[in-house]
Protein backbone atom coordinates (compact mmCIF):
# COMPACT_ATOMS: atom_id res chain seq x y z
CA UNK A 1 0.00 0.00 0.00
CA UNK A 2 1.87 3.25 -1.46
CA UNK A 3 0.91 7.04 -0.48
CA UNK A 4 -0.34 6.97 -4.02
CA UNK A 5 -2.75 4.53 -3.23
CA UNK A 6 -3.40 6.20 -0.09
CA UNK A 7 -4.33 9.56 -2.19
CA UNK A 8 -6.21 7.40 -4.78
CA UNK A 9 -8.52 6.13 -2.25
CA UNK A 10 -8.87 9.13 -0.30
CA UNK A 11 -9.88 10.82 -3.38
CA UNK A 12 -12.05 8.20 -4.79
CA UNK A 13 -13.96 8.42 -1.48
CA UNK A 14 -14.04 12.14 -1.18
CA UNK A 15 -17.27 12.68 -2.76
CA UNK A 16 -19.13 10.25 -1.31
CA UNK A 17 -18.47 11.45 2.11
CA UNK A 18 -20.08 14.57 1.48
CA UNK A 19 -23.14 13.38 0.36
CA UNK A 20 -26.11 14.49 2.44
CA UNK A 21 -29.31 12.31 1.97
CA UNK A 22 -32.46 14.60 1.61
CA UNK A 23 -34.83 14.38 4.79
CA UNK A 24 -38.19 14.18 2.07
CA UNK A 25 -40.65 13.36 4.37
CA UNK A 26 -38.61 10.20 6.16
CA UNK A 27 -38.79 11.74 9.72
CA UNK A 28 -42.21 12.19 9.50
CA UNK A 29 -42.67 8.66 8.52
CA UNK A 30 -39.96 7.79 11.95
CA UNK A 31 -41.98 9.99 14.18
CA UNK A 32 -45.61 8.26 12.47
CA UNK A 33 -44.24 4.95 13.34
CA UNK A 34 -43.13 5.98 16.74
CA UNK A 35 -47.23 7.46 17.66
CA UNK A 36 -47.88 3.79 16.37
CA UNK A 37 -45.56 1.88 18.70
CA UNK A 38 -45.87 4.34 22.01
CA UNK A 39 -49.10 3.41 23.66
CA UNK A 40 -48.37 -0.14 24.22
CA UNK A 41 -45.08 0.59 25.67
CA UNK A 42 -46.08 3.19 27.52
CA UNK A 43 -48.91 1.30 29.02
CA UNK A 44 -46.16 -1.54 30.07
CA UNK A 45 -44.15 1.24 31.45
CA UNK A 46 -47.27 2.75 33.79
CA UNK A 47 -48.09 -0.70 34.59
CA UNK A 48 -44.52 -1.68 35.93
CA UNK A 49 -44.23 1.30 37.33
CA UNK A 50 -47.74 1.07 39.85
CA UNK A 51 -46.52 -2.81 40.66
CA UNK A 52 -43.23 -1.79 41.89
CA UNK A 53 -44.47 0.97 44.00
CA UNK A 54 -47.29 -1.48 45.30
CA UNK A 55 -44.97 -4.36 46.04
CA UNK A 56 -42.69 -1.53 47.90
CA UNK A 57 -45.60 0.22 49.81
CA UNK A 58 -46.64 -3.84 50.95
CA UNK A 59 -43.02 -4.69 51.83
CA UNK A 60 -42.70 -1.40 53.68
CA UNK A 61 -45.83 -2.23 55.78
CA UNK A 62 -45.19 -5.95 56.14
CA UNK A 63 -41.85 -5.83 57.44
CA UNK A 64 -42.42 -3.13 59.71
CA UNK A 65 -41.24 -0.27 58.27
CA UNK A 66 -42.91 2.41 59.88
CA UNK A 67 -41.00 1.17 63.00
CA UNK A 68 -37.58 1.08 61.71
CA UNK A 69 -38.26 4.53 60.20
CA UNK A 70 -39.23 6.20 63.47
CA UNK A 71 -36.31 4.47 64.97
CA UNK A 72 -33.52 5.87 62.13
CA UNK A 73 -35.13 9.48 62.65
CA UNK A 74 -35.07 9.09 66.42
CA UNK A 75 -31.27 8.11 66.60
CA UNK A 76 -30.50 10.82 63.66
CA UNK A 77 -32.13 13.74 65.51
CA UNK A 78 -30.12 12.29 69.09
CA UNK A 79 -26.86 12.72 66.68
CA UNK A 80 -27.79 16.03 65.33
CA UNK A 81 -28.77 17.56 68.90
CA UNK A 82 -25.96 16.28 70.82
CA UNK A 83 -23.49 17.76 67.75
CA UNK A 84 -25.40 20.95 68.38
CA UNK A 85 -24.66 20.65 71.44
CA UNK A 86 -21.04 19.65 71.14
CA UNK A 87 -20.22 22.56 68.46
CA UNK A 88 -22.50 25.64 70.84
CA UNK A 89 -20.35 24.78 73.95
CA UNK A 90 -16.96 24.36 72.23
CA UNK A 91 -17.36 26.69 69.12
CA UNK A 92 -14.53 29.61 69.39
CA UNK A 93 -15.45 33.03 70.55
CA UNK A 94 -13.88 34.84 68.16
CA UNK A 95 -16.00 35.72 64.49
CA UNK A 96 -14.62 34.10 61.69
CA UNK A 97 -13.43 35.89 59.03
CA UNK A 98 -15.22 36.97 55.96
CA UNK A 99 -14.57 38.93 53.08
CA UNK A 100 -17.17 40.50 51.61
CA UNK A 101 -16.38 40.41 48.20
CA UNK A 102 -16.20 36.81 48.01
CA UNK A 103 -19.96 36.61 49.84
CA UNK A 104 -20.76 39.33 46.56
CA UNK A 105 -19.64 37.13 44.39
CA UNK A 106 -20.86 33.96 45.45
CA UNK A 107 -24.43 35.36 45.61
CA UNK A 108 -24.21 36.88 42.29
CA UNK A 109 -23.20 33.47 41.30
CA UNK A 110 -26.26 31.40 42.29
CA UNK A 111 -28.28 34.22 42.10
CA UNK A 112 -27.57 35.73 38.34
CA UNK A 113 -25.28 33.18 36.45
CA UNK A 114 -26.92 29.79 37.53
CA UNK A 115 -30.21 30.88 36.76
CA UNK A 116 -29.01 32.71 33.39
CA UNK A 117 -27.03 29.88 32.32
CA UNK A 118 -30.31 27.32 33.08
CA UNK A 119 -32.58 29.42 30.98
CA UNK A 120 -30.08 29.65 27.75
CA UNK A 121 -30.24 25.67 28.27
CA UNK A 122 -33.48 25.02 28.12
CA UNK A 123 -34.35 27.78 25.78
CA UNK A 124 -31.78 25.85 23.21
CA UNK A 125 -33.51 22.51 24.03
CA UNK A 126 -37.54 24.16 22.93
CA UNK B 1 -21.60 21.45 22.43
CA UNK B 2 -23.13 19.30 19.71
CA UNK B 3 -22.63 16.29 22.06
CA UNK B 4 -23.85 18.34 25.08
CA UNK B 5 -26.84 19.18 22.68
CA UNK B 6 -27.57 15.54 21.67
CA UNK B 7 -27.32 14.73 25.49
CA UNK B 8 -29.66 17.26 26.45
CA UNK B 9 -32.19 16.05 23.47
CA UNK B 10 -31.85 12.47 24.93
CA UNK B 11 -32.83 13.57 28.50
CA UNK B 12 -35.71 15.44 27.08
CA UNK B 13 -36.85 12.15 25.44
CA UNK B 14 -35.86 9.66 28.01
CA UNK B 15 -37.41 11.59 30.79
CA UNK B 16 -40.25 13.38 29.55
CA UNK B 17 -40.82 11.31 26.45
CA UNK B 18 -40.49 14.94 24.56
CA UNK B 19 -41.26 13.73 20.69
CA UNK B 20 -40.68 17.15 19.18
CA UNK B 21 -37.04 16.09 20.85
CA UNK B 22 -36.67 12.77 18.97
CA UNK B 23 -37.83 14.62 16.28
CA UNK B 24 -34.77 16.69 15.85
CA UNK B 25 -32.42 14.12 16.48
CA UNK B 26 -34.18 12.14 13.31
CA UNK B 27 -33.74 14.99 11.60
CA UNK B 28 -29.94 15.42 12.32
CA UNK B 29 -29.13 12.05 12.16
CA UNK B 30 -31.16 10.60 9.28
CA UNK B 31 -28.85 11.12 6.90
CA UNK B 32 -25.93 9.61 7.75
CA UNK B 33 -27.42 6.40 9.17
CA UNK B 34 -29.73 6.56 5.82
CA UNK B 35 -26.12 6.88 4.04
CA UNK B 36 -24.32 3.83 6.26
CA UNK B 37 -27.31 1.20 4.91
CA UNK B 38 -27.03 2.67 1.59
CA UNK B 39 -23.23 1.86 1.39
CA UNK B 40 -23.81 -1.50 2.98
CA UNK B 41 -26.24 -2.18 0.59
CA UNK B 42 -24.74 -0.90 -2.30
CA UNK B 43 -27.18 1.28 -3.37
CA UNK B 44 -30.74 -0.33 -2.36
CA UNK B 45 -32.60 2.77 -1.19
CA UNK B 46 -35.77 1.20 -0.52
CA UNK B 47 -34.16 -1.29 1.89
CA UNK B 48 -31.64 1.37 3.54
CA UNK B 49 -34.82 3.39 3.99
CA UNK B 50 -36.59 0.33 5.91
CA UNK B 51 -33.28 -0.78 7.98
CA UNK B 52 -33.23 3.20 9.29
CA UNK B 53 -36.63 3.13 9.74
CA UNK B 54 -36.46 -0.01 11.92
CA UNK B 55 -33.31 1.54 13.38
CA UNK B 56 -34.84 4.92 14.75
CA UNK B 57 -37.52 3.15 16.51
CA UNK B 58 -34.97 0.88 18.01
CA UNK B 59 -33.24 4.17 19.35
CA UNK B 60 -36.21 5.30 20.74
CA UNK B 61 -37.37 2.29 22.43
CA UNK B 62 -34.16 1.83 23.81
CA UNK B 63 -33.20 5.53 24.60
CA UNK B 64 -33.14 4.78 28.46
CA UNK B 65 -30.36 2.47 28.23
CA UNK B 66 -28.19 5.12 26.28
CA UNK B 67 -25.55 6.29 28.84
CA UNK B 68 -23.42 8.93 27.28
CA UNK B 69 -20.21 6.56 27.82
CA UNK B 70 -19.61 7.31 24.05
CA UNK B 71 -21.35 10.03 21.78
CA UNK B 72 -25.08 9.70 20.86
CA UNK B 73 -23.62 8.84 17.19
CA UNK B 74 -21.59 6.17 17.93
CA UNK B 75 -24.92 4.43 20.15
CA UNK B 76 -27.00 5.03 17.12
CA UNK B 77 -24.35 3.39 14.38
CA UNK B 78 -24.15 0.64 16.75
CA UNK B 79 -27.79 0.54 16.59
CA UNK B 80 -27.88 0.45 12.83
CA UNK B 81 -24.50 -2.23 12.39
CA UNK B 82 -26.99 -4.95 14.71
CA UNK B 83 -29.88 -3.67 12.34
CA UNK B 84 -27.99 -4.00 9.21
CA UNK B 85 -26.54 -7.57 10.88
CA UNK B 86 -29.77 -9.14 11.67
CA UNK B 87 -31.00 -8.81 8.17
CA UNK B 88 -28.37 -9.78 6.67
CA UNK B 89 -28.52 -13.12 8.99
CA UNK B 90 -32.26 -13.42 7.98
CA UNK B 91 -31.17 -12.90 4.45
CA UNK B 92 -28.44 -15.90 4.66
CA UNK B 93 -31.35 -18.15 5.88
CA UNK B 94 -33.33 -17.25 3.12
CA UNK B 95 -30.02 -17.60 0.59
CA UNK B 96 -30.32 -14.11 -0.91
CA UNK B 97 -27.33 -11.82 -0.85
CA UNK B 98 -27.02 -7.37 -1.45
CA UNK B 99 -24.80 -8.81 -4.07
CA UNK B 100 -27.23 -10.48 -6.12
CA UNK B 101 -30.11 -8.60 -5.73
CA UNK B 102 -29.30 -4.50 -5.57
CA UNK B 103 -26.40 -4.48 -8.20
CA UNK B 104 -29.08 -4.77 -10.92
CA UNK B 105 -30.95 -1.74 -9.66
CA UNK B 106 -32.14 1.33 -11.65
CA UNK B 107 -29.90 4.04 -9.98
CA UNK B 108 -30.72 6.52 -12.66
CA UNK B 109 -34.29 7.16 -10.61
CA UNK B 110 -32.67 7.88 -7.45
CA UNK B 111 -34.38 10.42 -5.49
CA UNK B 112 -31.28 10.91 -3.28
CA UNK B 113 -28.67 13.64 -3.42
CA UNK B 114 -25.84 11.47 -4.33
CA UNK B 115 -22.40 11.89 -6.42
CA UNK B 116 -22.70 11.59 -10.42
CA UNK B 117 -24.64 8.61 -11.31
CA UNK B 118 -21.25 7.33 -12.88
CA UNK B 119 -19.17 7.40 -9.60
CA UNK B 120 -22.18 6.09 -7.73
CA UNK B 121 -22.42 2.64 -9.60
CA UNK B 122 -18.31 2.97 -9.60
CA UNK B 123 -18.14 3.17 -5.77
CA UNK B 124 -21.30 0.67 -5.14
CA UNK B 125 -19.21 -1.47 -7.54
CA UNK B 126 -16.54 -0.99 -5.55
CA UNK B 127 -17.95 -1.76 -2.44
CA UNK B 128 -19.58 -4.94 -3.36
CA UNK B 129 -15.45 -6.26 -4.45
CA UNK B 130 -15.89 -6.43 -0.32
CA UNK B 131 -16.24 -8.74 1.74
CA UNK B 132 -19.31 -7.50 4.47
CA UNK B 133 -17.00 -6.61 7.56
CA UNK B 134 -14.31 -4.82 5.32
CA UNK B 135 -16.85 -2.97 3.79
CA UNK B 136 -18.29 -1.54 7.01
CA UNK B 137 -15.03 -0.95 8.63
CA UNK B 138 -14.11 1.21 5.31
CA UNK B 139 -17.14 2.99 4.42
CA UNK B 140 -17.56 3.84 8.21
CA UNK B 141 -13.56 5.20 8.41
CA UNK B 142 -13.66 6.83 4.86
CA UNK B 143 -17.08 7.88 4.41
CA UNK B 144 -18.47 8.53 7.99
CA UNK B 145 -15.46 9.45 9.14
CA UNK B 146 -15.07 7.45 12.22
CA UNK B 147 -11.78 6.58 13.57
CA UNK B 148 -10.54 3.04 14.75
CA UNK B 149 -11.14 3.27 18.07
CA UNK B 150 -14.77 4.16 17.49
CA UNK B 151 -15.11 1.73 14.44
CA UNK B 152 -14.53 -1.01 17.14
CA UNK B 153 -16.71 0.56 19.19
CA UNK B 154 -19.97 0.53 16.75
CA UNK B 155 -19.16 -3.33 15.19
CA UNK B 156 -17.69 -4.66 18.32
CA UNK B 157 -14.83 -6.37 16.43
CA UNK B 158 -11.11 -5.74 18.32
CA UNK B 159 -9.34 -2.62 17.06
CA UNK B 160 -6.29 -4.97 15.70
CA UNK B 161 -8.74 -7.13 13.67
CA UNK B 162 -10.92 -3.71 12.03
CA UNK B 163 -6.97 -2.50 11.02
CA UNK B 164 -6.75 -6.23 9.33
CA UNK B 165 -9.94 -5.28 7.76
CA UNK B 166 -9.37 -1.41 6.71
CA UNK B 167 -5.94 -2.54 5.28
CA UNK B 168 -7.30 -5.87 3.36
CA UNK B 169 -10.13 -3.61 1.80
CA UNK B 170 -7.99 -0.76 1.14
CA UNK B 171 -5.50 -2.71 -0.81
CA UNK B 172 -9.03 -4.05 -2.90
CA UNK B 173 -9.85 -0.63 -3.29
CA UNK B 174 -6.48 0.65 -4.77
CA UNK B 175 -6.58 -2.42 -6.86
CA UNK B 176 -9.67 -1.54 -8.47
CA UNK B 177 -9.47 2.27 -8.93
CA UNK B 178 -5.85 1.38 -10.75
CA UNK B 179 -7.73 -1.17 -12.98
CA UNK B 180 -10.26 1.55 -13.98
CA UNK B 181 -8.41 4.05 -14.89
CA UNK B 182 -8.40 6.03 -11.62
CA UNK B 183 -4.58 6.76 -11.10
CA UNK B 184 -4.08 8.63 -14.55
Amino acid sequence: MTDNDNLLIEKFFKQAAQQQIEDNGFTERVMAQIAQTKPSTRRKSILWTWFCVATALALFILLGGWESLKATMMVWMTTALTSLEVFVTTAPTTELPVNPAVVFLLVAFVLVYLPYQTARKLSAIQ
Amino acid sequence: MAVLGDIALVTQVAVFQNKKAFDQLVRKYQSPVRRFFLNQTMGDEMLSDDLAQETFIKAYMNITKFRGMSSFSTWLMRIAYNVFYDEMRKRKDETISFENSSLQQDYSSSSFHLPPSSLKMDLYAALALLKPSERTCITLQLIDGYPVDQISKITGIPENTVKSHLKRGKDKMANYLRENGYDR
